[in-house]
């Protein structure tokens, strides 16, 4: 094969595995070399992303300035210049409520938690079985699994409340917890499972020889190579769980239960008079986590083969 | 092996399915109502649940009337589960399904037939003995009862009004119409002289097209109404295309905004309306909506009787019911937080007229002087009505009249229909959720 | 011939094997069988029961035979639904992902401060469905939102772009490409998964980097292109919050952002019609089921596995 006559599909992973020259070396060569070429480019570049970034940005601006406007200011006043600064919306929509707003901070925490660690352990099993593992049916169930993320919530939630009901949950978290201890949340198995194909199968057999069984296949090199996926999972199933609104409504009924997104809902009513300004400063409150553990845990989703390196 | 596990995954399937079925059959059958005298309250500890829907400030004022009750009656604890408007009814509906009724339930007039008929609530006629509706008038009182059996309990009452903006009225040096005697076509002429006395930039009216109250309103003034007493429509084709026609007229004259503006501030609730930022003369609310008007627009508002009153078209709307389980398991103490809560002038001092001016006379002569000076004004806006017998009730199905109205009257403003269109259409969408209901 | 190579032939091979794997694939899978015996499939068949039944969750079902579905064949509205909703589909996930697979290139790696542009760009992501999105989006598209201010400064009279039923549709789907965060993450997450070695070899080869994104970059994406196109898809189909919220729950203006499952919420729990709600989403699902499985014949021809012989 001639080096410039690039294949359309990658070579054989085998290759560059036995090959085996220092990943660190080629690195730090190839960033010197970025390094150089960089200067106009780089300033454009970053002029267009500023600018995007303003665009997407703008309604969180609003939002965050008109958290700090007296609220019947916020819409009689258009415009984001900030001519006063009103902290009061957030003293006082702290504790607006029957309880302080930590409580529905706490809360949510709580079923982000356990949902996250429900689904980083039943999608990864289920996807490990899925992605190499051989056994009966298994198209028939990994349709069937596919099947069960297109109903829509709204006609199984009736359903399923009953259910809850029966057991004796309704009114507890665990409504909200268990079903993602059992890998109901079929997206992650699929996406788990788009990466885990991703890595080259070599790895396995090599474990195998060495006389490895699947438990330890899974947990000593799958694991650690899906890194990103499991990331991407965290990160999703927190976003999905701390903005779920609709289950948790369903689910929770006492106020000293109630999540981040049902105390916000608790604010507003269409027909008299919602405080914007609390909603806006307790919306602010709430979209901190999130932002922060992406600002800081994003890290880990470029965390690729490239990076933990393979040996 | 292989069909083994086969085998036990598909009892466990068969299993959940069958119970599936089986616990979706079991809502909702109705129980027999206790009697009157077998009301007997327990000494041991009760829990009841309670439910509404609202904002931050009637949730704080529910709370402090729960913990009030609670102190003279040590024994009975108070559960609540609040939300704001939209959430309440999903939920509610769900735990309906699940047989799971709050003890304690805040009702709409819409939805009191289609839950009362579904055997959802109690006859409340059999608490009689612990919850006395005495200083309620009959004809107020007569909103919460279908068929003669009081489902549900009124707690405020709101009217229709014309909410006018004095302080916008005089910065063009325009009179404040004489709403004795104003007509629609008043009405729509001063809009129009503040839409082009401003050059455009304040609107004359918001239109009065998307919801039951403008509706109910024009038909009562043509000597009709919405639904018969028998539960079914009242209105007819040519009433209703009427409504629309005068409609479709202002907005083409110029008294009401472009169709897009009319729909953009309607979907944002009254934050975000023309009236309370200001930026219309005229705007079409409820009674109980002029406090919160007020404070986020900070002008002077004017409650007006609705253009083209006649002698007995105006009418008192209760604002919510209170209604109980019928199968709550402590109808004694129900019926006692019940009476606590439409009766008890501790409870009024707390709610004020947050729920609308008390519906109890009694409770609305007492709690008159306490309240702040705008709703001061509204009870006495309230009290110079003179208003002619509660519409017909809403029958069982007719919860959905907003949707259509509201889906219709966009519909004529942006050409996509006819008046005399829209009014068919609507008999039709209508007829049809009313016999859906019924069978 | 390597030891690796001679290995691979007993892949799924002997009797004795195939059989162990099962039992370690269904082990692997308990989890999951719970959940899909306990939790899932008794909702799902409640559903279909429901769909053949009138159910207003106040009263028990009663079994109506296919009367559910003769009524969705008249429907106009679910007709009108499901046009935009398939409207809303295949404009708005091309061009989300689009961008999504644009951007997450552009911040993989090579530029100062990517951690806080990446955090920037999936902000929007972040706000979901809150209470306090359809506010935002009417100071963005509304009369007096930022478009209409900025396309007044070149002298160009706006309209509410939200409450027309022109565009109504449009500003959903914008929207929908606001929030390209998610598929953007999932994006980044792939490129990583891409040993650098390929590219190493390419530069070294001399290939462009625009070869590069061609011969090394795509193929090796499109694992993640398949899955984000499968998920997007659904999740598109299933939009609901969204124009929720902005409508405030009309789907209006005059029926111009009637999602499918906003219909379907309108008719189970507002006219309490759940029957009819069960069969809409079961119509639904076949669809969705429909456009999935073509997906899936068509990856065959363009998505690429490391695992594949």
């Amino acid at each position: 094969m001639t080096r410039t006559d690039l294949p359309t599909e990658p070579a054989p992973v085998t290759e560059w595995v036995v090959t085996g020259e220092p990943i660190e070396d080629i690195r730090d060569r190839r960033r010197r070399r970025a390094a150089m070429r960089k200067p106009f480019t780089s300033i454009l570049r970053h002029v267009l992303l500023i600018a995007a970034a303003a665009l997407m940005l703008y309604p969180v601006i609003w939002m965050v300035v008109s958290s700090l406007r007296p609220n019947e200011l916020i819409f009689r006043e258009p415009g984001i210049i900030l001519d006063s600064f009103e902290v009061s919306n957030y003293t006082d929509g702290w504790n607006a409520l029957s309880y302080p707003f930590n409580v529905y901070l706490l809360n949510s925490a709580i079923v982000v938690i356990g949902s996250i660690i429900g689904n980083l352990v039943s999608c990864s099993l289920a996807a490990y079985a899925f992605a190499r593992l051989e056994f009966a049916g298994k198209k028939w169930w990994f349709a069937i699994m596919l099947v069960t993320i297109m109903l829509p919530i709204h006609v199984v939630i009736v359903p399923q409340y009953i259910l809850f009901s029966q057991l004796g949950w309704v009114n507890t978290f665990l409504p909200l917890i268990v079903p993602k201890l059992l890998a109901t949340d079929a997206f992650f198995i699929f996406l788990m499972v788009q990466f885990i194909r991703g890595i080259p199968r070599e790895l396995d057999e090599a474990a195998r020889i060495d006389g490895a069984g699947h438990p330890r296949i899974f947990a000593q090199i799958i694991l650690p190579l899906m890194v990103p996926a499991l990331a991407t999972t965290t990160i999703f199933t927190f976003i999905w769980t701390w903005n779920d609104f609709f289950s948790q409504l369903i689910f929770l009924t006492k106020p000293s239960l109630y999540t981040v997104p049902l105390a916000l809902n608790a604010f507003q009513d269409s027909q008299s008079s919602t405080d914007f300004g609390q909603l806006f400063a307790m919306s602010v409150v709430a979209l901190l986590p999130i932002f922060l553990i992406f600002l800081f845990g994003q890290k880990y989703l470029i965390k690729g083969i490239a990076t933990t390196g393979i040996k | 092996m292989r069909g083994n596990t086969r085998r036990r995954v598909g009892v466990l399937v068969g299993l959940s399915a069958a119970t599936m079925l089986a616990l979706t059959s079991c809502a909702g059958s109705p129980a027999a109502a206790p009697e009157a005298e077998q009301l007997e309250l327990s000494d041991e500890p009760v829990t009841l649940s309670f439910t509404w829907w609202g904002n931050d400030t009637r949730h704080a004022a529910t709370e402090e009337i729960i913990a009030a009750f609670e102190d003279e009656h040590p024994n009975i604890t108070i559960e609540p589960q609040y939300t704001d408007w939209a959430g309440y009814w999903d939920k509610l509906n769900t735990s309906v399904a699940a047989g799971e009724i709050p003890d304690i339930i805040q009702m709409d007039e819409k939805q009191l037939s289609t839950y009362a008929a579904n055997g959802v609530l109690a006859d409340l006629g059999a608490y009689s003995s612990i919850l006395s509706t005495e200083d309620f008038p009959a004809a107020t009182l007569g909103t919460g009862a279908l068929d003669g059996t009081q489902y549900g309990i009124p707690v405020g009452v709101n009217s229709y009004t014309i909410i006018a903006n004095q302080t916008i009225l005089d910065q063009y040096g325009i009179d404040l119409p004489d709403d004795e005697s104003w007509t629609w076509d008043d009405f729509v002429d001063v809009s129009e002289e503040v839409a082009s006395a401003s050059g455009g930039a304040t609107i004359g009216t918001q239109s009065w097209g998307f919801e039951d109250g403008g509706l109910n309103n024009w038909l009562r003034q043509n000597g009709s109404a919405l639904y018969t007493t028998d539960g079914g429509i009242a209105a007819t084709e040519e009433d209703l295309a009427g409504w629309w026609e005068f409609l479709l007229e202002a907005t083409e004259g110029g008294a009401t905004p472009d169709p897009a503006a009319t729909v953009e501030r309607e979907s944002g609730g009254l934050a975000e309306s023309f009236t309370a930022t200001n930026a219309s003369a005229f705007g079409p609310w409820w009674s109980n909506q002029v406090q919160a008007l007020r404070d986020a627009s900070g002008q002077d508002l004017v409650a007006l009787r609705v253009p083209g009153t006649t002698d007995d078209s105006a009418y008192y709307k209760p604002s919510m019911f209170w209604s109980s389980s019928a199968k709550t398991e402590h109808p004694a103490e129900v019926a006692t937080f019940l009476d606590y809560l439409a009766n008890s002038e501790d409870a009024a001092d707390l709610l004020l007229a947050e729920r609308g001016v008390p519906a109890n006379e009694k409770i609305r002569e007492y709690i008159t002087p306490k309240l702040d000076e705008v709703n001061q004004t509204v009870v006495e806006f309230l009290d110079s009505l003179s208003v002619g017998d509660a519409p017909p009730a809403t029958p069982p199905g007719g919860g959905v009249i907003e949707t259509i109205i509201d889906q219709h009257t966009t519909a004529v403003l942006f050409g996509e229909m006819t008046p005399d269109e829209a009014a068919a259409s609507f008999l039709e969408e209508l007829q049809t959720a009313l016999d859906d209901a019924a069978v | 011939m390597s030891a690796l190579g001679e290995l691979r032939t007993l892949k799924g091979g002997s009797a004795p094997k195939g059989r162990r794997q099962n039992k370690a694939a269904y082990l692997f899978l308990l989890p999951w069988f719970l959940g899909l015996a306990v939790i899932t499939i008794g909702p799902m068949i409640s559903s279909l029961y429901l769909s053949f039944t009138k159910y207003n969750l106040l009263s028990p079902p009663k079994f109506t035979g296919l009367t559910n579905i003769e009524r969705m064949i008249e429907d106009e509205r679910l007709h009108h639904s499901l046009l935009v909703t398939f409207q809303y589909v295949f404009i708005s996930v091309p061009l989300q992902l689009a961008l999504a697979l644009l951007l997450a290139v552009v911040l993989d790696r090579g530029l100062r401060g990517l951690a806080i542009y990446r955090s920037v760009f999936y902000l929007p992501s972040l706000l979901g469905a809150s209470v306090a999105i359809a506010v935002l989006w009417r100071q963005l598209f509304g009369y007096d939102g930022l478009v209409n201010q900025v396309l007044a400064w070149f002298g160009i009279e706006g309209q509410g772009w939200i409450s027309s039923p022109d565009t109504a549709l449009g500003t959903l789907m914008i929207l929908n490409v606001w929030t390209f965060g998610s598929p953007m993450v999932i994006f980044l997450a792939g490129l990583r998964q891409i040993p650098t070695m390929y590219y190493e070899a390419a530069s070294v080869d001399g290939a462009s980097r625009w070869q590069q994104f061609w011969r090394i970059t795509m193929p090796m994406l499109t694992p993640i292109i398949f899955f984000n196109l499968i998920l997007q898809i659904i999740g598109a189909f299933q939009s609901f919050t969204q124009a929720f919220v902005v409508s405030g729950g009309t789907g209006g203006p005059v029926d111009s952002t009637l999602f499918y499952t906003l219909y379907l919420y309108q008719r189970g729990f507002t006219s309490l019609d759940m029957g009819y709600a069960s069969a809409m989403a079961w119509l639904l699902l076949v669809i969705i089921g429909a456009f999935t499985a073509l997906n899936f014949w068509a990856s065959k021809y363009w998505v690429f596995y490391d695992d594949q012989d």
